[in-house]
């Protein structure tokens, strides 16, 4: 009888899973080929989410979720979360990466020169609708310059450290196995550095978007300008067993440092400050709104964007996500205790035993249930 | 040479109960914390599991890290065994560990539950688990954690106790319905995640183990067997359960639980008991299957339906 009980609910959420699939169709190797080499650039803001450099993996969450993003960011999460740390990598310095695209916003031209690389900055938003009347649109030859790009370029913060213009702090010196990990420790506040950097690597991108632009129309102190935005592969060295460093492999990431002047509280000097956001695969978008956000946190306020604990609280996919489509859950339990409520108000009294009295019952019962195991009556 | 192979373990893709041995180790070690400073709550990491978070992630983590073979267990949402959420759970932990199921509150080793504390008195030895999706009482006079966090170090609950004094001023009683704020062991204000406050009493001095965790919040905290649980109420506004003891269940005749209520077309109402682990026992009773009904924390008796 019991069987039969629990069998309605699991009948049902069986089929409508299947009825979702079944829209999908089956997934195929070449599905997911074609996914990872036709949409990049959502790989990559789908991999940077999950905190989690693997377009195959990516492809595949996407093939197996139809496109629901949020979905697949929780695939890709629970998988990760459930993989060994092999090793610590080291230290990627900004300087060390091969950047395919690096502009600053601050100076006219900079050591290493302004790198445009690929983007839509500067196209026409014009839908290529000849593609739906059957023709291919294939897009014209990129023209090489005459001389190849340097492969390193210099962070402009070295210069600007150099001219004395930002506080140039030494490292903390912490151990690789110690750095603080947010996927294996609770986020308290005040934030680690590196939680609050990991958070922002990890946000929604659509979420810092929000908090990100809130800053800029008003809604917190800084203004900042784009010191230098990196689209980059960088070079993933770990250290084998006998000490050697080695690559085990290139990851697409992208960085912002957002700077802004800032007067010293005590020492009412004024200096620059930078906000700085990096995360796996490449979206502009959210480094920008990252390091917007970074720098703002710093200010402190009450405003939401310089709030720490209110913005990495609210930026975090998979919690926001999910805790928003709870709310389809069945709710019966607690609507019908806060009818209850309603209607006492209502009533105006009606009968109610005093604290005291559900508490001598409690008390009683308990020590009742000790010598007995009788059912009530 | 020795190889690798050879030392390593076989590789599985899935550890047993989903959690890797270095998660259940740290879920534990918090549960024991939470256990030693009963009604405190304990922050930690909480993995991403594969269900989505306010969908009973922190319960799972708890239940997960306490499960082995042979253990029986009891999902439910709402009160109920066949609740969407509750079926979808319990496939998970069959899936990922070999447990057996039962919607017998008397029987089950763990109950993990969304809103409901079993009608039944648990006993020494079981261990209820609650899904939690906000584990701050002190939330709605406070947002931001690490402030509420120093409130409940400096036992600060002054505005706690304002809000309550400004519903009875304001409507002319407590207007909290379900999670109401419970004080435990004298020290700390805890919420009993949303049940109704029907099953609030039930905590207090209570013979089993109760967890209770937010995943998406990454807070768990416990009450540990026997510890004083008491709601907020002041000596001379009476705590004042949901107004069931007198509702009659439609279907089993059962009087003295807490009831779904069903709207009728005919703009009347009808009532089920919520518990239909204890209805279902009832009605095969009825229906000439013996089935063993344990000791009520409420006097349930039954009615022709």
């Amino acid at each position: 009888m019991t069987y039969v009980a629990s069998r309605g609910g699991e009948a049902a959420i069986e089929q409508a899973e299947r009825l979702f699939r079944a829209e999908l169709g089956p997934i195929t190797p070449r599905q997911v080929d074609t996914i990872r080499q036709t949409l990049p650039w959502l790989i990559d803001r789908v991999m940077g989410e999950a905190s989690l450099h693997d377009r195959d993996l990516a492809a595949l969450a996407l093939a197996q979720t139809g496109g629901e993003l949020y979905e697949a960011v929780l695939l890709l999460r629970a998988w990760r979360t459930t993989q060994p740390r092999l090793a610590v990598a080291e230290v990627v310095h900004l300087d060390q990466t091969f950047a395919h695209r690096r502009i600053s916003a601050a100076f006219k031209d900079l050591p290493g020169g302004q790198i445009l690389g690929p983007t839509l900055d500067y196209s026409h938003r014009l839908l290529a609708t000849d593609v739906l009347d059957g023709q291919t649109v294939t897009p014209p030859a990129v023209e090489s310059a005459d001389m190849p790009g340097a492969a390193l370029l210099p962070a402009l913060t070295d210069w600007q450290k150099a001219q004395g213009l930002i506080d140039d702090p030494t490292p903390a010196s912490v151990a690789p196995d110690d750095i603080p990990d947010l996927t294996r420790e609770p986020l308290l506040f005040p934030a680690a550095r590196a939680h609050r950097l990991q958070s922002l690597a990890r946000g929604d991108t659509g979420g810092m978007l929000a908090l990100g632009y809130s800053a800029q129309r008003g809604y917190a102190a800084a203004h900042p300008t784009v010191n230098e935005l990196r689209l980059a592969e960088a070079e993933v060295r770990v250290r084998h067993p006998d000490g050697t460093p080695f690559s085990v492999g290139r990851v697409r990431l992208s960085s912002c440092e957002m700077v802004s002047k800032t007067t010293n509280p005590d020492t009412k000097a004024e200096y620059l400050k930078l906000g700085f956001t990096a995360t796996l695969g490449w979206n502009e978008v959210k480094v920008i709104a990252g390091s917007t956000l970074d720098l703002n946190m710093q200010t402190g306020g009450a405003r939401p964007a310089t709030n720490e604990e209110f913005v990495l609280s609210h930026v975090e996919p998979v919690e926001a996500s999910g805790f928003c489509i709870h709310l389809k859950l069945p709710h019966y339990v607690t609507f019908q205790s806060a009818l209850d409520a309603l209607r006492g108000i209502r009533r105006d009294g009606g009968q109610v035993r005093s604290a005291d009295e559900v508490m001598e019952e409690a008390e009683a019962r308990t020590a009742a249930a000790r010598n007995t195991m009788e059912p009530a009556q | 040479m020795t190889r690798l192979s050879t030392l390593a373990g076989t590789w599985e893709p899935m550890s047993y109960a989903f959690l890797d041995a270095s998660a259940k180790r740290e879920v534990r070690r918090r549960m024991l914390k939470a256990l030693a400073i009963p009604g405190h709550q304990v922050p930690y990491a909480s993995r991403e599991v594969p269900i989505a978070r306010g969908w009973g992630t922190g319960g799972l983590q708890v239940t997960l890290s306490l499960l082995r073979p042979g253990l029986r267990v009891k999902v439910i949402d709402q009160g109920a065994d066949d609740s969407v959420n509750a079926v979808n759970l319990r496939r998970f932990m069959m899936r990922t560990a070999a447990v057996e199921q039962t919607t017998d509150a008397l029987e089950a080793d763990i109950i993990q539950s969304r809103h409901r504390i079993p009608e039944e008195t648990l006993a020494e030895g079981q261990i209820l688990v609650l899904q939690v999706p906000d584990p701050e009482p002190l939330r709605p006079i406070e947002p931001d954690m690490s402030t509420a966090r120093q409130m409940h170090g400096d036992a600060d609950y002054g505005r706690m106790w304002l809000m309550l004094y400004e519903q009875i001023v304001r409507s002319g009683r407590v207007t909290q319905g379900a999670a109401y704020p419970a004080m435990v062991n004298g020290r700390h204000v805890m919420t009993p995640s949303p049940i109704p406050r029907w099953d609030l009493p039930k905590l207090h001095m209570a013979r089993h183990i109760t967890f209770l965790s937010a995943g998406r919040e990454k807070r768990l905290h416990a009450v540990p067997p026997f510890t004083d649980v008491r709601p907020l109420v002041f000596d001379d506004v009476p705590f004042a359960v949901e107004d069931h003891a007198t509702l009659t269940c439609a279907k089993s005749g059962l009087r003295g639980t807490f009831m779904n209520e069903i709207p009728l077309d005919d703009g009347g109402t009808l009532y089920e008991t919520s518990d239909t682990g204890l209805a279902i026992k009832v009605l095969s009773t009825q229906g000439g299957t013996p089935q063993p009904i344990g000791t009520t924390w409420y006097p349930v008796t039954e009615t022709q339906p």
